[in-house]
């Protein structure tokens, strides 16, 4: 790795131009090597923010912004009353979130496209006609470039070691905990959200340490850029108040604080009431109170810090005390009052399910259904950030060593990210930042220590402890005495052999890491979605392309307006590859219309043949994976299908009944009629064993064998199936013509006639009309 | 009930009598029971005369097995919940305007409905809809409750009946308040607030006191980092017998764990990060080169080591990763 | 004026090709031509040989032939089938329908049941004409039992009435029963069978009509002393017969989904010559003529597509703020406003849809009874508008239908749906999807126009007009405070 073989030059008496030019030089190395470490494979996905991105792109801010999305890019809103355009008679028009139409520019993030947007009319000021696709497809690496160079700047204002921030640059450009969001084409918005969650935090430091407004405004603005960008910015929502509120309660308010929060508060606010998905939620919801009730307590503090140099000491005391005992009662009371009056809204679904960690699985299985809303295990930690998930804590040690309001930023964040990464494997993206700021301290501090050519002078290596000016007075008076391990002087390392060995052992460990990364990105990160690669015994790789198989064959083979009903897992891949309307999509907004979809899947053909009509649904599209042993299927989602629909019709879908009797999950001859009558079932495994000899089908995920003779359909009919099974169409067929009821039509088509009803038992019934 | 009103003229007179009363008076007995002691204590022959068609009203039987030597432990878990629901119920519904009876059949008193109804398992509840008068359901056929997902709270189980129960007063579970609770809490609190105001200037430094923070927030990050809260939301078993009788420490598998196995890789953790700070911050603080020599050795050594050994842990847990330090 | 055209042509075609609507090529399926003879008459009015013009071209094709096939490259190879009851008794056909358990079973390798079936959903017509005196393949009867079209158990079987019967033909027997010309199921049921003659119907086979399906309608039905026995084996006493008074449907009707027509005539006989014109004389006395033929004209006319097929013109809508005047002019179309894809909640919308009826040999304007209405939805998942369409203007053969209504408040993808089913009358379902968007930003009303917003309008005014002079106030306090202030705030 290039920095720690500058570290002397840096380290040396040339000039700090040299050594400024050096610094450039490498952070450019390093951007480089972050996005030239992201381009292992290029697919897009997902394709919603793709197609968002085109619209913006050609109707202009405006009209994406009223846009409302039925998948047809022919008619921006704004322009449809007052332009003529020629009758339509069928346009091709193929839509998402059949029938309901999405809102789009109230229910999305628009920061991700509107970047994207402004960067693509910037390169066609400067005539260079790019197409928007390859700017949506190097997004995310350019970017990721970005964030190196913030958490060098964020962690430069951590210490004093200039080699600190570049570690931290290296470490975040080539960490897999973030390469995995950012790969080239993956166009989410956490590709452009990460660099400004870090950017945010720096300009943040920055103004609590300089107190300027000026700072503060910036990471107002930043901020405001968060919120449009993505749904995680309640994280700084409310780790920013949580940092001043420890502040305050150590003792450290100071004006410098005062200035910096209520300017980032008040602008901070504005900004993110102007993201329409967002609107009043800032004054609403639960999420957001901790911030606006920071800022009123500060301004509490501020206010007795002024009458303290007004009155004298014995009077204040008692004023003091009653003052805030009566602010601390009133806002309490107004708080509550507010909160059970409904006019703050209790803390939402997603936000809440981090802090009682059983509550999602209950009351929102939508959120606890996703693979990325899952606990996280310690190997997936050391797989994204290799050893510096055992330098974070040394790391985080060290910034108690001279604990500066910045440090106090660092513990807090560490200690709250740690929590969410452990909750949520998503939430492993905001972990990620900190973990290579302090991983680069624990690193440089060693580095710095080690790294000196000549036997110590301790006035040299003195530098590292008391370079940092007045600020820490105001840290020390509060907080006596310090580490104990840092209570003696420093003197430095006086063998040759000890900085030998340990540097050579630190340098082993970086290698280390970085081969790890690659391999990780190269593994495991690179992989699209829709190709599964599979090893072959003899150690070869296999694609298996069944998906664009099915979504090519559905593109060729159907009508452009036929409707494709899916489990909403691949809403986005169908309405991307397919170009056919879907029921549901990625973007799980609508709770009730997915619980349809679930509704569908799981109850008897009875049941699921009106929804399919009411919704005039052309096609049922299943993943199953029991041929191929590919475990990612629907018959394994399936229980969430029911759990969902569970939580809208509660007495006509009950999970009990999916179960056997010993509550096992079973699809062989033990399992229950519910499931083996349910739809999502009989399409798995229609005409399934007709592959094996007699009695032998066998499901290879499930590892069970399947009953003799397989599952009948009649509302359904297959139309295609891939060509490892994975996915399986099946058209809704039409209401019988001649007005009879599917079964019987079924029944005659296979050739045994009804039998004449010749005497018909009770009462017969007769014709009124 | 008019249908057996017809079948009864012809029938026995003695017989047509019981068959009204049976349809008739029942609820109103019982349900003047109920408000003396609720729910119900059933046996055999009063379970009988309850759910006895037709019957114009709704019954709810919880068949459980108290005793202790039957070992249900969720029979008498539920046992105060259900104790509870049937009080309210009884308290909110006086006249018994919804003419719904709520009955506990003991294995105890009625081993011959058990056996009838051929139960393995307990506790289970019944609810047998009316079969005359309004909204009857034609068959009696009870609808079954089974206690799949544990123990449930009063509130659930009325949740669960009011779906099935014809529109009516429902009166909702009413708590007593824990008046023995509160008091406990309070004075807790005033003592805590009263201990602290006295203890102030003696627990002030402690709380100031840097390596506490840092210890805690230490803990705090190690114990995350290494997959506790995964263990807490999946209720991992702390370790596993592997196939020959010996302990599995390390879960096979990329993304599962065992309770041990996140302490064993937490301590690992430690190790690493404390031989770290010792090389960073202790070793440089060292007056004499000997013992700094040995101090920078161990804790290389403990590093590289404990590294390795990481490293080898991991080799585990995801088959194909290709590094690994000597000497694991 | 396209559409008009494209009328105009239709008529012609109309009358070039016969009267049917469909087509012309029709199959009579007869066993024995010896037989044709006593249809003559009915055959030279299908082809139209006397006064008008029907002008079909008929094949005359027997069951046994092994070369006869309805379909041709897979598709119908004639347009109507008129299927004649096998004279012969016991002479027996295997069918491959997969039953051998009657000997006597079908019609032949190519009229199965299952093809029979795929004619249907092929849009072809068939009139299936049934007699007692010959036993009913058991083809048809299951073919018949599909449709849910019961006939008797026992062959041969067949209706008599001793109040309705022709007193010179079937004195003792009582099996001619006389019929008024048809009256009309229900009151608001288009009637094409209607007139006044009496109609002769002898040795009819009874059917008996299923009450699920809601495509069955009888369209002459016995009287009410009529029953169905088997004059074999129910000689002397009958108990439980198969079906007795106006349960008994002498003919009846089924129009599949796609609008194909298939009826069941009660009794061949009745279309042979000797009945077509015939004195007939009722138990009190009168007599009369038969109108079997008028009855056998309106029975085929309607089979064959000729009457009760409806067609639809114009689809449009349109927001009627663009158009004031009455809609059907063609300034909407030119200005290109019609059928746009999109439109915003809560705006006016004006659907016009233009229906004619076939009847015989040109369209005319669709009239629909005062008791009943053509009704326009406006659906998403369920209706949100069900509104009963009126009548706005006429061309010579078409009415233009129209409502004006305002949109739901309510955005997503909906549909203009007219689903117009009635007994007799060829189904229409048109459905126009369209596009329902929210508000615009800029389609609001504007803060100041919100009364209730004044106050709040007010408040940001007077708070930035405090906040300016309080910043004035400062910077103009005096200096040596300020500097003193300064100091304290770094």
């Amino acid at each position: 790795m290039a920095v720690e073989v500058l570290e002397p030059f840096l380290k040396g008496d040339t000039g700090r131009n040299t050594r400024g030019l050096l610094r450039l030089i490498i952070l450019c190395t390093i951007a480089a090597a972050a996005v030239a470490s992201r381009l292992f494979s290029v697919i897009l996905d997902p394709w919603f923010n793709f197609r968002a991105t085109k619209y913006l792109v050609q109707n202009g801010f405006y009209s994406f912004w009223d846009w409302f999305d039925d998948r047809e890019a022919s008619h921006p809103v704004a322009q449809l009353v007052y332009e003529p355009r020629k009758p339509a008679e069928e346009p091709k028009r193929t839509r998402t979130w059949h029938p309901l139409g999405r809102v789009t520019g109230g229910t999305l993030y628009p920061g991700l496209m509107v970047t994207s947007g402004i960067i693509y009319h910037v390169l066609r000021f400067l005539s260079m006609p790019v197409d928007i696709r390859n700017i949506c497809v190097l997004l995310a690496p350019g970017f990721s470039g970005l964030t190196a160079f913030a958490s060098y700047l964020i962690t430069s204002e951590m210490t004093t070691s200039p080699s600190a921030g570049l570690l931290a640059a290296i470490f975040m450009g080539i960490t897999p905990g973030y390469i995995s969001r950012s790969v080239a084409g993956s166009y989410d918005n956490e590709a452009i959200a990460i660099f400004l969650l870090v950017f945010t935090f720096f300009l943040w430091i920055k103004s609590v340490k300089n107190g300027s407004a000026m700072w503060g405004a910036l990471t107002a603005l930043f901020y405001g850029y968060m919120v449009s960008a993505w749904g995680g910015y309640v994280f700084i929502t409310n780790l920013l108040p949580l940092h001043t509120f420890v502040l305050i309660c150590m003792g450290r308010y100071s004006p410098r604080l005062y200035v910096s929060y209520s300017t980032w508060f008040a602008l901070g606010t504005l900004a993110s009431m102007q993201v329409p998905f967002v609107g009043f939620l800032p004054i609403r919801s639960s999420d957001h109170m901790s911030a606006l009730g920071v800022f009123g307590l500060l301004q509490l503090v501020a206010f007795v810090e002024f009458i303290r140099q007004q009155v004298p000491n014995k009077q204040f005391q008692t004023l003091l005390r009653g003052l805030i005992f009566v602010v601390f009662v009133v806002s309490m009371g107004v708080l509550v009052l507010l909160t059970v009056s409904g006019v703050i809204a209790p803390w939402s679904g997603r936000f809440y399910s981090l802090w009682d960690t059983g509550y999602a699985k209950i009351h929102i299985p939508i959120i606890a259904s996703v693979s990325e809303h899952q606990p996280t295990a310690w190997p997936a930690f050391f797989f994204d950030l290799n050893l510096m998930i055992w330098l974070f804590p040394a790391g985080v040690y060290m910034c108690f060593q001279q604990l500066k309001d910045e440090h106090v930023f660092v513990v807090i964040y560490a200690v709250l990210a740690s929590y969410f990464a452990g909750v949520m494997v998503r939430l492993m993206l905001t972990l990620t930042p900190v973990v290579c700021i302090a991983a680069a301290l624990a690193i440089s501090s060693i580095l710095d220590t080690y790294l000196v050519a000549e036997n110590p002078i301790p006035k040299e290596t003195q530098a590292n402890g008391q370079a940092t000016s007045d600020s820490i007075k105001s840290a020390a008076d509060v907080i006596k005495d310090s580490l104990r391990s840092t209570r003696n002087p420093v003197l430095g390392i006086y063998s040759y052999v000890s900085k030998a060995s340990v540097v050579g052992a630190v340098t082993t460990y970086l290698l280390l890491f970085v081969l790890h990364c690659t391999w990780v990105t190269s593994n495991a990160y690179s992989s699209p979605s829709v190709v599964l690669a599979s090893k072959l015994p003899d150690g070869s790789q296999h694609i298996i392309d069944d998906y664009r198989e099915a979504y090519y064959w559905l593109r060729q083979n159907t009508p452009d307006k036929a409707k494709i009903m899916s489990w909403w897992d691949y809403g986005y891949q169908i309405g991307g590859m397919a170009d056919r309307p879907t029921l549901v999509d990625n973007n799980t907004w609508n709770n009730t219309h997915i619980a349809t979809v679930g509704k569908a899947m799981s109850s008897r053909e009875e049941v699921s043949y009106p929804i399919l009509r009411q919704h005039d649904v052309d096609y049922v599209l299943v993943v199953f994976g029991g041929l191929l042993g590919y475990s990612g299927d629907d018959i394994n989602k399936f229980l969430w299908m029911v759990r969902i629909s569970e939580g809208i019709w509660p007495d006509e879908i009950n999970e009990r009944n999916y179960f056997t009797a010993r509550g096992e999950y079973r699809v062989d001859d033990e399992a229950t009629p519910t499931m083996r009558n349910s739809l999502m079932y009989k399409m798995s495994y229609y005409n399934y064993n007709a592959l094996f000899p007699a009695g032998q089908a066998q499901d290879r995920v499930r590892g069970s064998k399947l009953p003799a003779e397989g599952p009948q359909l009649s509302t359904l009919e297959e139309a295609f199936t891939s060509e490892n099974w994975i996915i399986r169409i099946y058209k809704v067929k039409d209401l019988d013509n001649v007005g009879r009821d599917h079964g019987s039509a079924v029944a005659f088509d296979k050739g045994n006639k009804k039998k004449k009803t010749a005497k018909r038992r009770g009462a017969r019934v007769l014709r009124v009309e | 009930m008019k249908l057996s009103g017809v079948l009864s003229l012809t029938l026995l007179s003695s017989l047509c009598l019981g068959a009204k009363r049976s349809s008739g008076g029942t609820f109103e007995n019982y349900h003047a029971k109920s408000q003396s002691y609720a729910p119900l204590r059933l046996d055999d022959a009063s379970y009988d005369e309850l759910t006895a068609t037709p019957r114009n009203h709704s019954v709810l039987v919880l068949l459980t097995a108290l005793e202790a030597r039957f070992g249900c432990q969720l029979c008498r878990d539920f046992q105060p919940e259900w104790d509870l629901l049937g009080r309210s119920w009884a308290k909110g519904d006086r006249h018994g305007d919804s003419r719904v009876l709520l009955g506990t059949l003991d294995f105890a008193d009625g081993k011959g409905t058990f056996q009838k109804l051929m139960l393995q398992t307990a506790p289970i509840f019944l609810l047998f809809p009316p079969t005359s008068g309004r909204n009857a359901k034609p068959d009696g056929q009870p609808i079954r409750y089974d206690f799949t997902a544990g123990p449930q709270s009063a509130e659930q189980v009325v949740g669960w009946m009011s779906r099935y129960l014809p529109d009516g007063p429902k009166p909702a579970v009413q708590r007593p308040l824990n008046y023995v609770r509160i008091i406990t809490v309070t004075t807790t609190l005033l003592g805590v607030l009263s201990f602290l105001s006295v203890a102030y200037p003696y627990i002030l430094p402690v709380i100031q006191n840097r390596n506490l923070w840092a210890g805690i927030s230490l803990i705090t990050i190690l114990l995350f980092t290494s997959g506790h809260m995964f263990n807490h939301i999946r209720k991992v078993p702390y370790v596993a017998g592997n196939g020959q009788g010996g302990i599995s420490y390390f879960a096979g598998g990329f993304s599962n764990q065992f309770g041990m196995e996140t302490q064993i890789v937490a301590a690992m953790y430690g190790t690493l990060s404390f031989a770290t700070i010792a090389l960073a911050l202790r070793v440089p603080r060292m007056s004499d080169p000997k013992r700094q020599q040995l101090a920078v050795f161990i804790w290389g050594g403990v590093m590289f080591g404990m590294y390795s050994f990481l490293l080898s842990v991991f080799r585990i847990k995801n088959g194909g990763y290709p590094f690994h330090l000597p000497p694991f | 004026m396209r559409w008009f055209v494209s009328l105009l042509l239709i008529t012609l075609l109309g009358l070039v090709q016969g009267l049917s609507s469909t087509g012309s090529r029709l199959l009579v399926v007869i066993e024995e031509s010896s037989e044709k003879a006593q249809y003559s008459t009915f055959w030279d009015d299908l082809e139209g040989k006397s006064n008008n013009c029907r002008g079909y071209k008929l094949t005359f094709e027997s069951p046994k032939n092994d070369k006869l096939s309805l379909f041709q490259h897979g598709e119908r190879a004639f347009d109507h089938i008129l299927l004649l009851p096998p004279k012969s008794k016991g002479t027996s056909f295997y069918t491959i329908t997969g039953d051998v358990d009657l000997p006597s079973s079908g019609l032949g390798p190519a009229l199965t049941p299952k093809l029979l079936l795929q004619f249907i959903n092929q849009n072809g017509n068939i009139l299936l004409t049934l007699s007692s005196d010959s036993p009913t393949p058991t083809s048809i009867s299951s073919l018949l039992l599909e449709l849910d079209i019961h006939l008797p158990p026992d062959r041969d079987s067949l209706v008599v009435d001793h109040f309705n019967y022709d007193t010179a033909s079937a004195s003792e027997k009582h099996d001619v029963l006389l019929l008024p010309q048809g009256s009309r199921i229900r009151s608001d049921v288009r009637n094409y069978f209607g007139g006044d003659g009496t109609i002769a119907f002898p040795r009819a086979v009874a059917q008996e009509l299923g009450n699920s399906s809601p495509l069955l309608a009888p369209i002459l039905r016995a009287k009410s002393t009529a029953y169905s026995y088997n004059p074999k084996d129910e000689a002397e006493v009958v108990e439980d017969p198969f079906a007795v008074g106006e349960q008994i449907s002498l003919v009846s009707s089924m129009q599949a989904r796609n609008s194909a027509r298939f009826t069941v005539f009660g009794s061949a006989e009745a279309l042979e010559n000797k009945w077509f014109d015939r004195k007939v004389k009722s138990v009190d006395g009168r007599d009369s003529k038969t109108a079997n033929r008028e009855f056998a004209k309106q029975i085929t006319a309607w089979t064959f597509m000729e009457v009760g097929v409806l067609k639809v013109g114009r689809v449009e809508h349109h927001l009627s703020s663009i158009t004031g005047d009455a809609p059907g002019n063609d300034s909407v179309a030119q200005l290109g406003y019609l059928n746009p894809t999109i439109y915003r909640v809560k705006n006016d919308v004006t659907f016009n849809i233009e229906i004619s009826e076939y009847s015989y040999d040109q369209l005319t304007p669709l009239k629909v009874d005062a008791s009943d209405a053509l009704q326009l939805e406006f659906t998403m998942l369920s209706p949100y508008h069900r509104l009963d369409l009126v009548s706005i203007s006429q061309t010579p053969n078409s009415t233009v239908f129209s409502r004006t209504f305002k949109l739901p408040d309510q955005h997503g993808i909906f549909s203009f749906r007219v689903n117009h089913k009635r007994p007799f009358l060829t189904n229409v379902d048109v459905k126009r999807e369209v596009t329902v968007r929210h508000f615009a930003h800029d389609e609001w009303p504007r803060s100041w126009e919100i009364s209730a917003g004044w106050v709040w309008i007010a408040g940001v005014w007077i708070t930035i007009a405090g906040w300016v002079a309080f910043v004035g106030i400062w910077l103009w306090s005096e200096p040596a405070y300020e500097q003193s202030k300064g100091k304290k705030m770094q």
